[in-house]
C-alpha cells in the first residue's frame, strides 16, 4: 500500500507538469492566432497577460479559490472543534497543518488546495460543522488531507486554472471576431479564412473538452482520497454516515464557480448535464465501498 | 575506439553513484521520520499536562467530594511528563479515564457546563487526546515503513551496506476504541 502511495505523489508530480506544459502550449497556439489576425501588438500583449495569469494563479491560486467562495479563516478559539480535528489528522498524515477556512453555506461540503502540503488549505461549510459529528467531520477532513497529501491538491489547481483560463481565451476570441475588424486582406484569404473558421471551432468547443477533462480526472481521484482519508482515520464509517447526510441534505445549489467544482469533497452544483461533467463518482457508489471496508 | 568505453564506464559509475544516494537518503528519511513522530507524541502529551491545572482550578470548587478523581488527576499529569513513553502513556490512559469520570459529574452542575471556560477546556482535552492517538498511529506507521524498507529486497542490501539495521522499536499499541472518546453528551 505505502509504495503505490509514494507512486501516487509521483504520478500526481508529473500530471501536474504534463497538463501545465500541454495548456502553454495550447495558449500559445491560441495566442499564435491572435498574431495572425491582429498583429504583433496585440500578440505580445496576450503572451504577457497569459504568463503572469498562469503565474500568479500557481502561486496564489489557493487565495483566489478562497476568495471566490468568500472563505475566512477559523478562529482558534471559537472553531477549536474544527481546528483540533485538522491538527490531529495534519500529525496523523504527517504533513504540516494547514490553512483553515470557513465558508458560509448551509449545505455540507469542504474542500482543500494550495500548490503543495506546505502551502495548503482547508475549507469547510457552516452547514458541516452544524450537521457533522466529530467521527463524521474527521472522515470528510481526512479525505481533504489526503488530497494535501499525495499532491492532488496541486493538480486540481492547475485544472482549475486550465478551465479558468480556456473560458476567458474562448469568450474573448469569440468576441473579437464579432466586433474585431481583423485584416484578412491580400493573397492569404482564402488560407486565412480557414483559420478564422478552425480558431472559431476551437474558442468554442474549448471549454466544452476543457469541462470534460476536469470531470474525468477528478472522478477517479475522489475515490482514491476516500481511501486514503480511511488509512488515516481507521474509521471508514465515520466518512460513509458523513456522505449519507451529504446525500440527505445537499441540494447541489452552493453557487460556486464551476472552475473550482472539483476541488470540493462532494459536488457543490448539480446540473442536469452531470453524467458526462459529473466531477464526482455518485455518493451511492461512494458509501457502498466504505461500508464494505468497515 | 577508447573514447565511448570511457563514457560508459563513466556512465555506469554515475548511474550506481545515483542509486546509493537514492536509496541511502530513503533510508535516513525514514529513519529520521520516526525521530519526528516520536517527539510529536512528546509535545501532545506536554499540551495535554498543561492544561491540567487550568482544569483543576476550573472545577475544583465543585470536585469536593471527589478527591480520588482529583488526586488522579494530578497524579497521572506528573506521570505524563517524565518517565518512559510506554509508562507515559499508561499514565495518559489513567488520566483519561479520571477525565471521563469529571465529565460526567459536571453534569449535575449546570453552570459549570454551561460555563465557556469548561467547555472550550473540555473541546481542548478531548482534541489533544485524539491527537495523542493520531501521533501514535503515525509513529508505528513510521517504524513499519521504515522496517519494511530495510528488509525488503533491494532496501535490505543497502542498508547493510550503510550499516543501518531493522529498528527493534516498540509499537505503542492503540487499544480498540480508546481513540473515539465517548462525548458526554449536553
Amino acid at each position: 500500500m505505502r509504495a503505490t502511495f509514494y507512486e501516487e505523489i509521483s504520478r500526481n508530480k508529473r500530471n501536474s507538469l504534463i497538463l501545465a506544459i500541454l495548456v502553454s502550449f495550447v495558449l500559445f497556439a491560441i495566442s499564435y492566432v491572435f498574431l495572425l489576425f491582429f498583429g504583433y501588438s496585440l500578440f505580445i500583449i496576450v503572451l504577457i497577460i497569459e504568463v503572469v495569469y498562469i503565474y500568479v494563479t500557481y502561486t496564489k491560486g489557493d487565495q483566489i479559490v478562497l476568495k471566490s467562495v468568500n472563505a475566512q479563516p477559523a478562529d482558534d478559539v471559537k472553531n477549536r472543534f474544527l481546528v483540533d480535528t485538522v491538527e490531529g489528522l495534519a500529525i496523523a498524515a504527517g504533513v504540516p497543518k494547514p490553512k483553515i477556512y470557513i465558508m458560509e453555506s448551509p449545505e455540507i461540503n469542504a474542500f482543500a488546495t494550495g500548490k503543495d502540503p506546505k502551502h495548503a488549505s482547508v475549507c469547510v461549510t457552516t452547514g458541516a460543522l452544524e450537521n457533522l459529528k466529530r467521527d463524521e467531520l474527521e472522515g470528510v477532513i481526512a479525505h481533504e488531507m489526503s488530497h494535501v497529501q499525495n499532491y492532488d491538491v496541486r493538480f486540481a489547481t492547475i485544472v482549475a486554472v486550465m478551465v479558468g483560463l480556456v473560458a476567458i481565451i474562448s469568450h474573448v476570441i469569440i468576441r473579437s471576431f464579432r466586433y474585431g475588424n481583423f485584416r484578412a486582406k491580400g493573397k492569404g484569404g482564402a488560407a486565412i479564412l480557414v483559420l478564422f473558421v478552425i480558431a472559431l471551432i476551437l474558442a468554442i468547443f474549448a471549454p466544452l473538452i476543457s469541462r470534460l477533462v476536469q470531470a474525468a480526472v477528478s472522478r477517479k481521484r475522489e475515490l482514491l482520497a476516500d481511501s486514503n482519508g480511511v488509512k488515516l482515520t481507521r474509521y471508514p464509517d465515520g466518512l460513509a454516515s458523513a456522505l449519507e447526510k451529504i446525500m440527505k441534505k445537499n441540494q447541489g445549489k452552493m453557487n460556486v464557480s464551476e472552475s473550482v467544482s472539483h476541488l470540493f469533497i462532494s459536488d457543490p452544483n448539480k446540473s442536469p448535464l452531470d453524467r458526462l461533467f459529473a466531477t464526482h463518482p455518485p455518493l451511492e457508489e461512494r458509501i457502498k465501498i466504505l461500508r464494505a471496508m468497515g | 575506439m577508447v573514447a565511448p568505453i570511457i563514457w560508459f564506464g563513466i556512465g555506469i559509475i554515475v548511474v550506481i553513484a545515483l542509486v546509493f544516494i537514492y536509496y541511502y537518503n530513503k533510508i535516513v528519511i525514514r529513519a529520521k521520520r520516526i525521530d519526528n513522530a516520536f517527539s510529536q507524541i512528546d509535545v501532545q502529551l506536554k499540551k495535554r499536562a498543561d492544561l491540567v491545572p487550568n482544569l483543576v482550578s476550573t472545577v475544583k470548587g465543585y470536585m469536593k467530594h471527589e478527591r480520588e478523581i482529583m488526586d488522579t488527576i494530578t497524579k497521572t499529569r506528573a506521570q505524563m511528563i517524565s518517565g518512559s513513553m510506554k509508562d507515559r502513556l499508561n499514565a495518559n490512559n489513567k488520566f483519561t479515564q479520571a477525565l471521563k469520570s469529571i465529565f460526567a459529574i459536571a453534569e449535575n452542575y449546570p453552570d459549570l457546563k454551561a460555563s465557556e471556560n469548561f467547555k472550550l477546556l473540555q473541546e481542548q482535552l478531548e482534541g489533544i487526546e485524539n491527537k495523542i492517538a493520531f501521533s501514535r498511529q503515525f509513529y508505528n506507521d513510521a517504524i513499519m515503513d521504515f522496517n519494511i524498507t530495510v528488509t525488503t529486497v533491494p532496501g535490505k542490501w543497502f542498508a547493510s551496506l550503510f550499516g543501518i539495521g531493522k529498528k527493534e522499536m516498540e509499537y505503542l499499541e492503540i487499544e480498540a476504541g480508546e481513540r473515539k472518546t465517548p462525548k458526554v453528551e449536553f
